[in-house]
């Protein structure tokens, strides 16, 4: 349970607001690369912590990121004509390049230098691992740019993907570092879905559902374990990471590449689900690419054209009771990623948290809150920088280990969860 | 003309939200609150002192043995105003046992509280705090202590945590 405030502050991210300064202190992802892949492309509209914008690349392939209306009479830019170095609005012709500043205004004699008094608003827009990152907060605290190993790692090594998710960016992250749903919801795609299937390690989930947990303080955030029966004594245990505020990365299967997802606000009723795939020692193969491009694994299949999914609330997410009720899967719904978005967005846009009735295994999401309540309230009082911000916080990686019972995963995974260049992640 | 909603649109909108029963969906919760080391029990005096609906603060402290005693059930477990409690009573009437503990301190009492969770099917965690003050070694051996009678293991920075959790769970 939280108290309507505590909920109030960190599901609303707009500009002005705690939680909105809080994620105004990260490089966060705003579009995918191909999305702007040629010079003086088609703008595209995107919106990010309820602030509308427009993203272009001119015709020097410099990456823009500015306020999509423009000053003059307010139409959007999305209109606009990407040529010669800017955009030009289409109504009276005034144009703006690639940092907002406004560069013509026809009606205006030229020496009146009238256009150098409009601006708009804009934010740095930088590529970095087929990502494009913004940082939209005050530019003499921008940190240095994401470290993530998915984004480091040789393109080819690499898969992202993005889908738009109807429901408040935190019932989303929430669900990413809820593992005690795993047993339930995703039971019948441990074996099915090419991207999991065939772990060894998948039998100790599916024969012991009732697992124990060890939720631990890590300096960007939070290590989630699950700890599970394995033979001979031992313990099978699948680490989650949680970097501030927005970064899961789930423990991996067998050979599998390792994924996870950023939680991006988009307004307070919307947010970005990013989903990374990625193998750190080796290029993802021919199958693997064509999986995830299906919409296997953490990917969704697309409405054409689109980045909303196909199985969508318009569409009941097409939920088939005949599977439901024979188990192939459980909640009905197809896709591991389309079971936790149906249920995530059945929620409401903002869940009511003073209605729920959490227990000890939901330690990971209390912990998770208790986090972010601390580093807004220090970033509002002492303007602390918050975990996650430092890119130490950001190589980490998740982990799929068998241990001795005595061992804390603390000390006998402490090098499988961090970045090792080069070695393979550690999974079974 | 206007398209036909689906179900999962129409009962997803904000507007709906606005209908959801109010009623209460929960009774309250027994939480026994125990401190198994002399840190803790700082710790869980400072909390006793907020209001809370349904939790009760215990120490096991006074246990704690001293080197070469061996360990008694009897008259161990106590109240913050030092009177003496029945570990199984206790036990019984609590939906949850949340056993809090200092990185680094001696915490064997947490087999005895465990043990009588375990024969009462009372759900518990442990909540260990001080942890970056002191060795991994150390930590491990307080953790080893727990691990077996903990089905959720929390390890915090702070003390706000505790209550911050005893809050989420309706304590
Ligand atoms: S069982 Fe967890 S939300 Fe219903
Ligand atoms: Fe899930």
């Amino acid at each position: 349970m939280l108290k309507k405030e505590q909920n109030d502050l960190l599901t609303q991210t707009g500009p002005g607001t705690p939680a909105g300064r809080l994620f105004r202190s990260y490089w966060i992802p705003a579009l995918l690369a191909s999305e702007l892949a040629d010079n003086d492309c088609p703008p595209v509209r995107v919106k990010l912590l309820s602030e509308r914008l427009l993203a272009f690349r001119d015709s020097q392939g410099r990456l823009g990121l500015i306020d999509e209306f423009c000053a003059h009479r307010g139409v959007s830019l999305w209109f606009g004509r990407n040529e010669q170095n800017g955009l030009r609005c289409p109504y009276h012709g005034w144009k703006y390049d690639h940092t907002g500043q406004c560069v013509e205004v026809p009606s205006e004699p030229v020496e009146s230098g009238f256009c150098n008094k409009i601006k708009l608003k804009s934010y740095p827009l930088v590529e970095r691992g087929g990502v494009l990152w913004t940082y939209m907060g005050p530019p003499d605290k921008q940190p240095p740019l994401p470290e993530w190993e998915f984004v480091l790692v040789p393109s080819e090594q690499s898969f992202m993907s993005k889908r738009i998710q109807e429901s408040n960016w935190l019932q989303a992250l929430e669900g990413g570092i809820d593992s005690s749903h795993v047993s339930f919801l995703h039971r019948g795609d441990l074996d099915s879905d090419p991207l999991f299937r065939g772990a060894k390690a998948n039998q100790y989930n599916l024969r012991d559902s009732r697992p124990v947990f060890e939720v631990v303080e890590s300096a960007g955030g939070l290590y989630i374990g699950a700890r599970r029966d394995a033979e001979n004594g031992n313990y099978y245990w699948r680490i989650t990471q949680w970097v501030m505020p927005a970064f899961t990365m789930i423990p991996p299967r067998g050979n599998h590449p390792v994924h996870g997802h950023f939680w991006v606000p988009i307004d307070d009723e919307n947010c970005w689900t990013w989903s990374f795939d990625y193998h750190p020692t080796r290029p993802l193969s021919q199958d693997e690419l064509r999986a995830m491009r299906e919409g296997k694994g953490i990917h969704v299949k697309y409405l054409p054209g689109t980045f909303r999914p196909f199985a969508n609330k318009d569409n009941d997410y097409l939920i088939d009771r005949a599977a439901q009720k024979s188990g192939r899967t459980f909640s009905g719904v197809e896709g591991i990623a389309m079971q936790d978005a149906s249920l995530q967005e059945s929620m409401g846009p903002v869940v009511d948290r003073m209605k729920e009735n959490l227990v000890s295994t939901d330690n990971g999401i209390i912990m998770a809150r208790h986090r972010l309540l601390r580093a807004v309230k220090a970033l509002m009082d002492k303007d602390a920088v918050p975990p996650g911000v430092d890119i130490a916080h950001q190589k980490v990686r998740s982990a799929a280990v068998v241990l001795p019972p005595d061992q804390p995963f603390m000390d006998a995974a402490k090098e499988a969860l961090a970045v090792r260049v080069g070695i393979a992640h550690a999974s079974v | 003309m206007t398209a036909m909603l689906s179900e999962s649109a129409r009962a997803t909108s904000a507007a709906e939200a606005r209908f959801r029963i109010n009623d209460p969906n929960s009774r309250p919760r027994a939480i026994r609150v125990i401190a198994l080391d002399w840190p803790s029990e700082a710790v869980v005096k400072r909390l006793a002192q907020l209001p809370w609906a349904s939790a009760t603060f215990l120490t096991a402290v006074a246990s704690v043995p001293r080197a070469g005693e061996r360990f008694s059930v009897q008259g161990w477990l106590g109240d913050l105003a030092g009177h003496t409690k029945d570990l199984i009573g206790e036990i019984d009437s609590a939906d949850l046992v949340v056993m809090v503990a200092t990185g680094g301190e001696n915490v064997q009492v947490a087999s005895v509280i465990g043990e009588a969770c375990s024969l009462k099917r009372v759900m518990t965690t442990a909540l260990v705090l001080g942890a970056t003050s002191i060795s991994d070694a150390a930590l491990s051996q307080t953790l080893a202590q727990l691990r077996p009678w903990a089905l959720m293991l929390v390890i915090a920075s702070a003390e706000e945590y505790i209550a911050d959790m005893l809050a989420a769970l309706r304590a």
